[in-house]
């Protein structure tokens, strides 16, 4: 039986940190370069789904908010922000999965191509500002695991 | 209803109102605002937020500018809290009104009196338009490393950030150029406050501006400018070339003043000479200035081959040697060394009775013949007063051996012997040497088993040139050998046959017959003439006839003695007997007494000094 030696907590979720900034970079990436292909005036009059599947999910709204939250909060939250967008698809109103998350619908692209454009985009930008929420929760609990190391905040 | 669709019929509202009232204003070419136009909104720290928005034209009028926003999934419009703090056409949304990860819905407005203008109402989330302040406390120091400089730079981030708690990551980029250049320098600096420059150019003006941005966000501005100047430390790297140079060049010089000082002996370990001949006593100089008499002689070692003129004398040998014949022919061969050794009395050993042509080793013969020769010596002396005619031949011939003989022209006198003994006193020394040089012997000389045991050698002196033909010619002596040699032509030449002298007849010959007789008796020499078969010649009597003696003169001489002379004149000859075959055991000592006082010398030859003593008819 092989013998885990431990690594250190700063190095992990340094690790992690460094996995949820290039998942937001792609994110950004992919979001901007679909929208180029969209007018101007289409992104004006396109209508708004309501919400990302995934605002049910209570994060801070801002900087007070998230400080105030515990490392263990704020690495669940990041934990269950990535199990959400694990398999978004499936999340249809077809999908009656049972889940730990409160999710208020379900991520219907549509029938038509248009429909399918829009409800895509918006599914885009919402998984847009998750990777960032969870990026930004690691690497709030990295600089608070490396007190000792003050250059890597 | 959305937030935007609620915001278009408010304007909508506004505009009609706008117009009703423009229905009643003076007719100017006024119009209404353009619309204006929103550039940008930036949060400098994820937590606050500024929108800016370009006007358009004002239509001439006063035109006021509203900022109307709404929440995601709210439906509440709020009007901008702050058109100050950002200064103009701005918005300012402080900590308060800003919420991050939540879409805003921002519309200007502008209004004057005719009309009003929306703008495109602007998205955005405050996350994503984060634009940091640039950084702060940039410092540039002149470090050394290793006596070359660089450059420390260092910053601090942005105050307003919170770099600390890791609400926002920054990382940094710095610019450096040289102050008379254009181009900068890039440098990434990643997460890190500090950064080192290198490769500075000595004495150069340097400047260095820094920059941030957050993970996801946009690039700060430069910052301040920081100027740093780096010390002059090339004028001490060029002072150091500068010798480096002189050095080397000093050194190099020193190696080819060497080089040059060595170069033969270089030359000699490099290439080794190819080695000359080494002949002892060779000059290669004088070789190459052509005389070669001097090289020669310097080649030539001293001492060598060993000559001492007595033993050369020795060596040269001339013979006169009686060849028997067929035909009668004699040849006489004359050998200096026996002349030679006629004068000389015991110091000559020279063995000149012996059959000298005939023989190679002298000196062997000498040693062992010498005994005997000197018996015969005297026994031919007295012969040698018979007139006997010397041969005045002159030839040269090659005996067996291959010497070349020559001849001797001139022959021999006797004045004193013969008929007139006694002449004058002032001829008598003369007389003394002509004895010695007349004295003809016969002998037999040993030889090599060559020659014939027949051989006639008659001794001439060397001096016999100097007599004067004149007085000696009628003491000519002559041989006649062709009655008797027929005797002993057993042998042909170059064969030698030894004779000896039978007797002298009345007409003054000496009459030869060939020697039978071998010499074994003496040691090596078996052809040596033994004792018996030599006669020396005691004197001449007064009827001119030889008078042979024998006497014992050595333990090696074995004289036999078939006949006594004496003095007066009995037996004139003595003629011996001998068969041939002659036992040398058979040796029997016989000593004759000496006739009167006829001097003899050692070697038995008769002095001629006394001959004149002898009793005369």
């Amino acid at each position: 039986m092989a013998v885990c030696s431990s690594v250190p907590i700063s190095d992990l979720l340094d690790r992690a940190s460094q996995g949820s900034d290039k998942l937001h970079a792609l994110s950004t990436t992919i979001s901007q370069d679909l929208n180029s292909h969209f007018p101007p005036i289409g992104r004006v009059i396109m209508p708004r789904p309501s919400m990302c599947h995934t605002s049910s999910l209570q994060t801070p709204s801002d900087k007070q908010q998230a400080l105030q939250v515990s490392e263990s909060d704020l690495l669940s939250l990041a934990r269950s922000l990535l199990q959400a967008w694990s398999d978004p698809l499936l999340m249809g109103p077809a999908a009656q999965t049972i889940s730990l998350l409160p999710f208020s619908g379900g991520n219907d692209i549509g029938q038509d191509r248009i429909s399918q454009l829009i409800n895509f985009n918006f599914l885009l930008s919402c998984f847009r500002r998750d990777s960032h929420k969870i990026d930004s929760f690691l690497k709030v609990l990295r600089c608070r695991a490396t007190k000792t190391q003050p250059q890597m905040c | 209803m959305g937030c935007g669709a609620m915001m278009k019929s408010v304007m909508e509202v506004l505009l009609l109102l706008m117009l009703f009232f423009t229905a009643h204003a003076k007719e100017k070419s006024y119009s209404p605002p353009e619309k204006p136009t929103q550039t940008r909104c930036r949060s400098p720290e994820k937590e606050t937020f500024t929108c800016w928005w370009e006007p358009g034209s004002d239509g001439g009028l006063p035109t006021t500018y509203a900022l109307y926003y709404c929440k995601e999934n709210s439906e509440t419009v709020y009007e901008c809290p702050d058109y100050h703090t950002a200064g103009e056409n701005s918005c300012f949304f402080n900590k308060n009104d800003t919420s991050i990860w939540v879409n805003y819905n921002i519309s200007v407005v502008a209004t004057n009196a005719l009309g009003r203008a929306f703008s495109d109402p602007v998205d955005i989330d405050v996350v994503y338009i984060v634009e940091p302040n640039p950084p702060e406390k940039l410092t540039v120091a002149v470090m050394e490393d290793k006596g070359w400089p660089f450059l420390l730079v260092s910053w601090e981030p942005p105050h307003k950030a919170d770099t600390r708690s890791g609400w926002i990551t920054l990382i940094y980029e710095l610019r450096v150029r040289l102050e008379e250049e254009e181009d900068w320098e890039m440098h990434h600096a990643g997460q890190q406050k500090m950064f080192n420059i290198f490769s500075l150019r000595s004495g150069g003006k340097y400047l260095v501006e820094v920059r941030c941005k957050p993970d996801h966000g946009f690039w700060s501005e430069w910052s301040s400018t920081s100027y740093v100047k780096v010390p002059d430390y090339f004028h001490r790297e060029k002072s150091m070339w500068i010798l480096v140079a002189v050095f080397s060049a000093f050194i190099f010089l020193i190696l080819t003043w060497l080089l040059h000082m060595n170069s033969h002996s270089l030359k000699h370990c490099i290439l080794p000479p190819v080695p000359g001949p080494k002949i002892k006593g060779f000059d290669k100089q004088l070789l190459k200035n052509g005389n070669s008499d001097e090289i020669f002689s310097a080649l030539v070692v001293p001492n060598f081959p060993p000559a001492s003129t007595s033993k050369y004398e020795e060596m040269l040998v001339e013979y006169l040697e009686v060849y028997v014949l067929e035909e009668q022919e004699l040849m006489l061969e004359e050998s200096k060394d026996l002349l030679d050794g006629c004068l000389k009395s015991e110091n000559s050993r020279s063995d000149s009775d012996s059959g000298r042509g005939s023989c190679d080793s002298h000196t062997l013969l000498m040693d062992k013949c010498g005994e005997t020769k000197e018996e015969e010596r005297q026994t031919n002396r007295e012969s040698s007063l018979i007139e006997t005619q010397g041969w005045k031949e002159e030839a040269i011939n090659h005996d067996t051996s291959g010497r070349v003989k020559t001849w001797p022209s001139v022959y021999s006198p006797l004045p004193q012997y013969g008929s007139n003994p006694l002449d004058k006193q002032s001829s008598l020394e003369t007389a003394k040497q002509h004895s010695l040089s007349t004295s003809s012997f016969l002998t037999q000389a040993g030889t090599k088993d060559a020659l014939g045991p027949s051989y006639t050698d008659f001794c001439f002196s060397n001096k016999q040139n100097h007599l004067h033909p004149q007085t000696l010619a009628h003491r000519e002596l002559q041989t006649r050998s062709d009655v008797n040699i027929s005797n002993i032509g057993r042998k042909r030449s170059p064969a030698t046959e030894y004779v000896e002298v039978q007797r002298v007849n009345k007409e003054d010959m000496v009459l030869l017959q060939p020697v039978v007789s071998r010499c074994g008796h003496i040691e090596g020499c078996p052809n040596l003439p033994k004792g018996e078969d030599y006669s020396k010649v005691k004197g001449v009597d007064c009827d001119n006839r030889l008078l042979l003696q024998r006497e014992g003169t050595g333990e090696d001489v074995c004289p036999l003695v078939d006949q006594e002379t004496n003095g007066e004149g009995g037996n004139c000859y003595t003629s011996s007997t001998v068969s041939t075959t002659q036992k040398p055991t058979a040796c029997m000592y016989t000593s004759m007494p000496l006739q009167e006082e006829t001097a003899l010398t050692l070697n038995g030859y008769v002095d001629t000094a006394t001959m004149s003593n002898l009793p005369s008819c």
